[in-house]
């Protein structure tokens, strides 16, 4: 192999900053995720029993993701996209195929999940499903006397200065349902118009739009935003844990739901403890460890059920196939993604 | 190699450290983002291409001139902000001032904060300008305001007001270095000629400060022009500058093509101004013999 100059260059930097730390290890896998899926409540006892010693990096969106990868460096092992994303890693080449023979618990997970086209192309499987849930809405109950039902309460002049909405594309989702167009992924340009002036419109209301789950923790507890949508059970509980009462709920325009798979970024030089990791994650130890950490749903309900109490397995719809049917799962958007992303970037830019 | 000699080793040691540091950071990278501008964006990524697409969509879409307007605005006020705080500052230091030891205390004063992280420095003005902020609360507390206003985060007030704090030092360290180079007896000679101090400063500490003022100018502009953290931190849905809608370009919408686009206008923007604060200095300066 050629060596460049600038590879040299940064060998020899590499050298010199790095070798510290994971190379003691027996093995390491490097991981590109969302906060608490690498929470050290499980993730040590992993560390202790399989040797792999664990890197987290973390994203506060799925858009995340495929930047990260395209500059290239080969510095992740595995990664975790949501459904609308997990497709384009597999049609950009980011990731590699998936074993689900080395994966002892894969037929435990739910069908619907395996089965699902965001992470299966032409007959082969790229992805392990792991956490789901719904992006719900949240309110602070102290602020409403009458709960608000309907996602209209987020454009409703008597809480001006006092919403606040995902800095995402969903944002589009949202408005489009509202104005009564519920095929929320297949918009056609006319209908994405409408959500986007309906979004301009509602500027004047919003206090901030935000970026990270830390960031609607810290506008709730400032008194800054009494409503908003949210991903359910996760920062709900840390706003509570803060002393403000907030309440989650289901508009009745429904509300999306999401599923974040495992994938294997590809060429990954640490296969064995990829799949060691892999294991314990769709185990009772990874399940019910982010069940615990983020309150989300868990993907193989086999083994959650041995590590929940009955109370949380039924809080988190585990034995409710319907509830899960009735969110709109998010979809890959493929080319109609930029159409998305111009219009919320339209959004933001406007006056 | 013709008129090499052994004894220029080390002076060209010395000076290819930082010739290399800047091809390899500065020359290459700006290639590289040129090169991309005429990408073009297909899914799932981008591939190569040559066409101008990408800059033609920056002036075609409303969008993006909305957004460089909104960003050449919010600079603008920034400097002007900036300037009224720090001239009398910098005046007041340098003629005002007689201890030296009170002029370096108060001068450190205002340079120190730079020492300070600037993700903490425009983290804090959430904490005073936020609805239940330590502002809000005092003017609640003394019976200004009835209840908390919502008017001081989340907008362009206190974006404006964030930057300003941040790039102050900026704009004082100029003209703080022009008005003391000054000589002391032009002054003295405008009083014995019976010009009023006022007429003083306008007609002769004013025109020998301006290239000070100029430079300060040119950075506190430039510096808001390229930032993307304030907006982030306290500015609210209708803050959105030039900068985060490149780096979303470079991330949400994973656009490259555009993104750089976006960045070599953001590019030759500021170079136009540096080029033009130079020439205005050179043209300004007033020769003291």
């Amino acid at each position: 192999m050629k060596t460049t100059f600038v590879g040299k260059m940064s060998a020899a930097l590499v050298a010199l900053g790095l070798t510290a730390g994971p190379a003691f290890a027996d093995g390491q896998v490097n991981i590109l995720t969302w906060e608490g899926y690498a929470d050290p409540s499980f993730i040590k006892q992993f560390e202790t029993e399989s040797g792999c010693k664990v890197s987290a990096t973390y994203v506060g969106s799925n858009d995340d993701f495929a930047p990260k990868l395209a500059a290239g460096g080969s510095v992740y092992d595995i990664i975790t996209p949501s459904l609308d994303t997990t497709y384009t890693m597999v049609d950009a080449g980011f990731v590699e195929p998936l074993d689900t023979s080395k994966i002892t618990e894969w037929n435990n997970i739910y069908e619907k999940f395996r089965k699902s086209a965001g992470i299966n192309k032409d007959g082969v499987t790229y992805g392990m499903p792991y956490a789901w849930g719904a992006i719900a809405f949240m309110y602070r109950v102290d602020k409403f006397p009458t709960p608000p039902t309907s996602i209209a309460d987020l454009w409703n002049e008597q809480y001006k200065g006092k919403v606040s909405l995902w800095d995402d594309k969903s944002a589009i989702y949202v408005a489009a349902r509202l104005e009564g167009n519920t095929n929320i992924y297949e918009l056609n340009d006319a209908q994405i118009e409408q959500a986007k002036q309906k979004l301009i419109a509602q500027k004047p209301l919003i206090r901030k739009y935000w970026a990270t789950a830390g960031e609607l923790v810290d506008l709730y507890v400032a008194g800054e935003v009494w409503i908003s949508n949210t991903w359910a059970g996760y920062q709900s509980a840390q706003i509570k844990a803060k002393g403000i009462d907030v309440k989650e709920f289901i508009p009745k325009e429904n509300a999306e739901g999401w599923l974040d798979s495992w994938m294997i970024v590809k060429d990954t030089p640490n296969k064995d403890c990829v799949y060691k990791f892999l294991n314990m994650q769709s185990s009772e130890l990874g399940q019910c460890g982010v069940a615990n950490v983020n309150g989300y749903s868990a993907a193989n309900p086999i083994a959650a059920k041995k590590c929940m109490k009955p109370e949380q397995y039924d809080a988190l719809h585990q034995d409710d196939p319907a509830y899960l049917d009735s969110l709109m799962l998010w979809r890959n958007l493929g080319a109609r993604l930029e159409a998305y992303t111009n219009a919320w970037n339209a959004v933001k830019a406007a006056n | 190699m013709k008129g090499f000699r052994l004894d220029r080793l080390p002076g060209l040691a010395v000076l290819s450290a930082p010739l290399v540091w800047a091809v390899l950071f500065l020359f290459i990278p700006y290639l590289i983002i040129f090169t991309y501008s005429f990408w073009l964006k297909k899914y799932p990524t981008f591939i190569p291409a040559f066409q101008f697409g990408n800059y033609a969509q920056i002036f075609a879409d409303p969008q993006y001139y909305q957004v460089l307007l909104r960003t050449g605005k919010i600079a603008l006020m920034v400097t002007g902000l900036s300037l009224l705080l720090a001239y009398p500052f910098a005046y007041f230091l340098v003629f005002k001032v007689k201890s030296s030891r009170v002029r370096s205390l108060l001068y450190m004063a205002v340079i120190a904060p730079l020492w300070v992280s600037y993700l903490l420095r425009a983290y804090i003005w959430k904490t005073i300008l936020g609805s239940e902020g330590v502002l809000n609360s005092f003017l609640v507390w003394t019976g200004i305001l009835s209840a908390p206003t919502d008017l001081l985060l989340y907008n362009q007030f206190s974006m404006v007001v964030t930057l300003t704090y941040i790039f102050i030092p900026f704009m004082v360290m100029p003209i703080f270095t022009a008005l003391e180079k000054i000589p002391r007896n032009l002054v003295e000679a405008a009083g014995d000629l019976g010009v009023p101090p006022w007429g003083t400063l306008a007609k002769v500490i004013w025109p020998l400060s301006l290239p000070g003022v100029i430079a300060g100018a040119t950075f506190t502009f430039c510096l808001t022009f390229g930032d993307f953290i304030a907006p982030m931190l306290v500015g609210g849905p209708d803050g959105v500058m030039i900068a985060n809608v490149i780096t979303s370009q470079y991330g949400a919408a994973l656009n490259w093509p555009l993104g750089s686009a976006l960045a070599v206008v953001l590019l030759i923007i500021v170079l136009v101004i540096i080029e033009l604060s130079d020439r205005l200095q050179r043209k300004d300066r007033i020769g003291l013999g």
